[in-house]
């Protein structure tokens, strides 16, 4: 089910690429036999060539009303003057492009941006080091200490969000938070009774080690599950051809895993970009702006201050920035879905 | 893009298995340089689990010991009195309810129609194909905490605010997208040709699906449908924004966090009350987790 | 075939629903319905505010009284309380009466979602209201908000706790206030209990030092915490804070600094007098052992400068049950229940000819003695925008942590400049 390297000179939209299915309704694409007693008549024909739109249509009726109307109005919004009186009374006048020349003008908005890149790459970065780290080690484990390890895994995965953000205050908590406790045991007099969501840094620290906390499980466990796929046969024959570790992960391991990286590296990118509760559950954005990412800001603006217009633009820039980030990995899954199937 | 399958990364099969029948033949020095290897091993493993840990053991400890001028890291008198404060904090038996009626709710709902949009995607060929599985992937960028005003404006218009079925579609919607590219990459992993075969043998495309693929399908759906419930039981700022007057139909997370509004000093009962509401997580996770991996090695035909 | 008429039903039946989600119709617009018969009310009073026992006997005396009609009361929490008002005044079918922090309600006030009541002042015997709850309520002429109770602060403290430490009378002045609560400080006790981001004490050392938490000049704001005052004021808060064991990353309501009192270890807190009867509600072995004394000044001739707090009622548009809801609001206004409502928790009453009802109540007399120096917050609807991302606390937390009080102060000064000064 592994993605292999891409095949070059395939073309996305050749529709003999795979096993997946050829639609009976294209006999041209057949490649694979399909029981040939089975004549089709006409309108059983037009029948057999509705059944994919029908299959999809509760989902894109659901998207139509769930997603992509809010997505429109909160569009619509940023376009605005959209205050209190509005939301409450209705009567919102046409403002043009004036909140997204008032954010992009925003000093603030610029230092927000590259705090949230900052906070995603820092996140994704240590997320995927430390996900293939343990999913290495898991699969050079004893059966029942990696089955132990996996436990331990599934349960910080397995921790809702609110209840670990409450957690980590209690683990950080100043007086008998058992952190301070034990860098004071361990000599480090200086963090007595020590504040930590009263400093941006170290707020900043403790939402990082939070979120990798809850994420690295997901890298972890998936990226073992392609490990165990690969033939060890691979790594016996780049043994003998005299590869380091190093070595033997970077021409066997990485390669054969190639799209599971790229697609558990983009997965993780829009969790940590998008992340929300854990940074308002602890500080609201704060202490003093220091965790702010632009989902807050955005939030911040609307529910703070009422200004749902202002907010919704800035919400669209959020989402615009994070397709750009994005592209070339969309770009690249658009052309593999051309040749499905690679099962 | 086929492979997002958190759990279900199949076949397990030769790998490690011959891996440590290997290792085992090579003796005694062998140990020495697994030393830390292990070592690593019970770190992770540490560092994973402390945190809840840590959560139980002040559960179950008396505010005096949790006060204390040194934690204890195994609660010497042990006492329920948190979790009774917890539990007789107003309203959390309903809240409890509602968060399951939603989150239940929610769930069956994206793994039915996630299912009909994953199999048109795996097994079907059709024109826009590859836009709609673009559209999906770019509605997990959904930038859903954005869309709170809109999403009230909406509720209020249409008279659904104060309401769980309101809830329980939009967290329909938020977990659909990671849904469908899951199970359509389930479906891939199993080839056509067992469906192929029981069609030669005289079942229809719909009696195939349901005879041969959906059992092999079924550990995917329950470890996809993890995630939703996960998601959904979690959320917290479309149902502190949408309950409003009618208090009876919070959900927990907004119980939770008005608890240690409330309680916000007595760790023990704020930790007592977080337990509370991760234990039907945990609870789904460990009665998924087998069945997941039980199927996963059954699921694994195509090795 | 027989699966597919399985899993049609199905996803018919979700296209149904989904679609029939827009079909219920928008029945958006006010709803100012004025059914005066049998309702059941919503009511929403703050956390901490008037107490249980009072809401109670309240909820039974009105039940009896409109035959038919029931109250549910809702105690709301303050973190994020700003956000929660407004869905619920932009919704289309409310709560019926809210509570709103004075420094809050003109914010509401100017936003449209809020019964104009100046038709029914007369009724409400509003000509003696005190004015630091009528002004913020009125906006261009209008009267949106009812007053309901001011209250200052005052210090709280444990009797017993004062005696074991041999202090007889309370303190005056600042100095002999630092002295004695280093005497109270012992390694058990707590000398005070002040949560770092307890702004509105702050408020009252920065109107000591003759500061301001902003002034306006030529229509413009500008943020007074950069200023010499400031920085005095910052010094004396952070020399009280230091003598307890108060978190200085938090405020006084969480955790509830009542709660913290209750416990029995901590010797004085800042707060309002009727809080005492939250204390007594926790532990009723206090019953009896509280005191108040105001707030010492930096001489013994003028007491601290107080925030003239207190709350006034609203009644959404958007309530069903208009004219049930002003009987509501006219019950808790009248004379029957402020006159209850001052008593038991010491709060003053919206009018100044109730006053007389809090004679010989100690709480009230200390809160009296401050309240000759009572201070507001600046008077403007964008307040509430400075309060909802409170710059102040944000600032007294650095303070404490070591921050340079100045770089801090300008930070914090310009964060409430800019909030003030956006058009809304």
């Amino acid at each position: 089910m592994l993605t292999a390297p891409t095949a070059a000179g395939q073309d996305a939209a050749d529709p003999r690429g795979g096993t997946g299915g050829t639609p009976p309704d294209r006999p041209q694409g057949r490649r694979i036999r399909r029981p040939p007693h089975r004549p089709r008549s006409g309108p059983r024909r037009v029948l057999a060539a509705l059944w994919p739109y029908l299959l999809v249509s509760p989902t894109v009726v659901g998207a139509a009303f769930l997603l992509a109307y809010p997505v429109i109005r909160n569009t619509v919004m940023s376009f605005q003057h959209y205050g209190l009186a509005q939301l409450i009374n209705g009567g919102a006048t046409f403002a043009g492009v004036s909140h997204y020349r008032e954010a992009l003008t925003d000093p603030e908005f610029w230092t927000v941006v590259r705090r949230t890149v900052w906070w995603t790459a820092l996140n994704v970065a240590l997320i995927m080091l430390i996900g293939t780290l343990v999913a290495l080690m898991l699969i050079r484990l004893g059966r029942r200490l990696r089955l132990a390890v996996m436990s331990a895994l599934v349960l910080a995965w397995a921790t809702p969000v609110i209840a670990a953000t409450t957690i980590f205050q209690w683990l950080f908590q100043s007086r008998f938070g058992v952190v301070n406790w034990a860098l004071v045991k361990l000599g480090f007099t200086s963090y007595r009774d020590y504040t930590w969501f009263a400093h941006g840094g170290a707020t900043f620290a403790i939402l990082v080690m939070l979120v990798v906390w809850q994420s690295v499980p997901f890298a972890a466990l998936t990226l073992y599950g392609g490990l165990t796929t690969i033939p060890a046969e691979l790594y016996e024959s780049a043994r003998i051809d005299g590869a380091g570790p190093w070595q033997s992960f970077r021409l066997v391991t990485f390669p054969m895993l190639r799209s599971l990286f790229a697609l558990i590296t983009s997965l993780e990118v829009i969790w940590c970009f998008k992340c929300f509760t854990q940074i308002w559950v602890i500080g609201e954005g704060g202490p003093d702006g220091a965790t702010t990412t632009l989902p807050v800001y955005a939030f911040q603006i609307a529910q703070s201050f009422h200004k749902y217009d202002l907010g919704s633009a800035v919400s669209t820039l959020t989402v615009l920035i994070l397709l750009v980030a994005l592209v070339f990995n969309l770009r690249r899954m658009f052309r593999q879905e051309g040749k499905e199937g690679t099962a | 893009m086929t492979a997002a399958t958190p759990l279900a990364a199949p076949g397990s099969g030769s790998g490690s298995g011959s891996g440590s029948a290997r290792r085992r033949a090579r003796g005694r020095t062998r140990r020495l340089r697994r030393l830390p290897l292990n070592a690593a091993a019970l770190l992770v493993l540490a560092l994973s689990a402390f945190p809840v840990y840590w959560m139980a053991v002040t559960a179950f400890e008396p505010t005096a010991d949790i006060e204390g001028a040194n934690p204890h890291f195994l609660p010497l008198h042990p006492t329920l009195a948190h979790f009774r404060t917890a539990v007789h904090a107003d309203g959390f038996a309903g809240y409890w309810r509602n968060s399951l009626v939603v989150t239940l709710g929610a769930v069956l709902m994206s793994l039915v129609v996630a299912l009909l949009a994953a199999f048109a995607v795996a097994r079907m060929r059709w024109r826009g194909r590859r836009a709609f599985v673009l559209l999906v992937f770019t509605a997990q960028m959904a930038p859903w905490e954005a869309l709170l005003i809109p999403m009230y404006v909406i509720a209020r218009d249409t008279d659904m605010l104060d309401r769980l079925s309101m809830l329980t579609l939009i967290y329909f919607m938020m977990t659909l997208p990671f849904t469908i590219v899951t199970l359509r990459g389930f479906l891939a992993a199993i080839p056509v040709e067992l469906e192929e075969a029981a069609r030669v043998d005289g079942c229809t495309r719909p009696q195939a699906f349901r005879r041969v693929t959906f059992p092999l399908l079924a550990p995917g759906l329950l470890s996809t449908s993890l995630f939703g419930f996960i998601t959904a039981w979690n959320e917290f700022a479309f149902a502190n924004t949408l309950i409003i007057k009618n208090q009876s139909a919070r959900t927990l997370p907004v119980w939770l966090s008005s608890f240690s509004n409330v309680f916000g000093t007595d760790w023990g009962a704020t930790m007592a009350a977080s337990c509370l509401f991760m234990l039907p997580v945990l609870a789904v996770f460990l009665l998924l987790q087998n069945r997941v991996t039980a199927g996963m090695t059954a699921g694994a035909v195509k090795g | 075939m027989r699966s597919r008429s399985r899993l049609l039903p199905g996803a018919a039946a979700l296209l149904i629903g989904l679609t029939g989600l827009t079909a219920c119709g928008s029945s958006s617009g006010s709803g100012a319905g004025d059914d005066a018969g049998p309702a059941h009310l919503t009511v929403w009073i703050m956390r901490d505010s008037v107490a249980d026992p009072v809401l109670n006997a309240f909820r039974a005396d009105f039940e009896k009284a409109h035959k038919g009609t029931t109250l549910d009361i809702q105690i709301q929490e303050w973190d994020g309380i700003g956000q929660k008002i407004t869905s619920a005044l932009a919704s289309n079918d409310a709560p019926d009466v809210i509570e709103v922090g004075n420094t809050q309600v003109a914010q509401y006030a100017a936003s449209g979602g809020v019964d104009d009541l100046t038709g029914k002042v007369a009724d409400l015997h509003g000509s003696d209201w005190i004015p630091g709850l009528a002004d913020p309520g009125k906006i261009d002429g209008k009267q949106y908000g009812i007053p309901w109770y001011a209250a200052n602060r005052v210090v709280i403290y444990n009797k017993d706790l004062f005696a074991q430490a041999g202090i007889t009378a309370a303190p005056k002045t600042r100095a002999e206030w630092i002295a004695d609560t280093t005497k109270l400080n012992t390694g058990a006790h707590q000398g005070i209990y002040l949560p770092g981001q307890s702004w509105y004490a702050y408020a009252g050392f920065l109107w000591d030092e003759g500061g301001e938490l902003a002034t306006q000049s030529g229509g413009k704001w500008t943020g007074g915490l950069d200023t010499p005052q400031a920085q005095a004021a910052t010094a004396f808060y952070r020399q009280l804070q230091a003598l307890g064991q108060g978190p200085k990353d938090s405020d006084e309501a969480k955790p509830l600094q009542t709660n913290v009192f209750a416990k029995g270890n901590v010797a004085q807190i800042i707060a309002t007098p009727g809080n005492a009867t939250t204390i007594t509600a926790a532990n009723p072995k206090l019953k009896g052992k509280i005191g108040y004394f105001p707030i010492p000044g930096k001489t013994a001739d003028r007491p601290g400068a107080v925030f003239t707090g207190g709350s006034d009622l609203v009644i959404p548009q958007a309530s069903k049950h208009q004219a049930m809801a002003y009987q509501v609001l006219k019950a808790l206004t009248g004379t029957t229940w402020q006159t209850k409502i001052a008593t038991t928790m010491s709060y003053v009453p919206n009018r100044t000819s109730l006053a007389g009802v809090l004679s010989g109540d100690p709480g009230a007399s200390a809160m009296a003695v401050g309240a000759a120096d009572g201070h507001a917050t600046p008077n403007s609807p964008n307040w509430a925008a400075v309060e909802a991302d409170n710059p102040i606390k944000q600032y007294l937390t650095q303070v404490l942590t070591g921050a340079d009080p100045a770089k801090a102060g300008t930070t914090a000064s310009d964060a409430i400049t800019k909030a003030l000064n956006t058009s809304s």
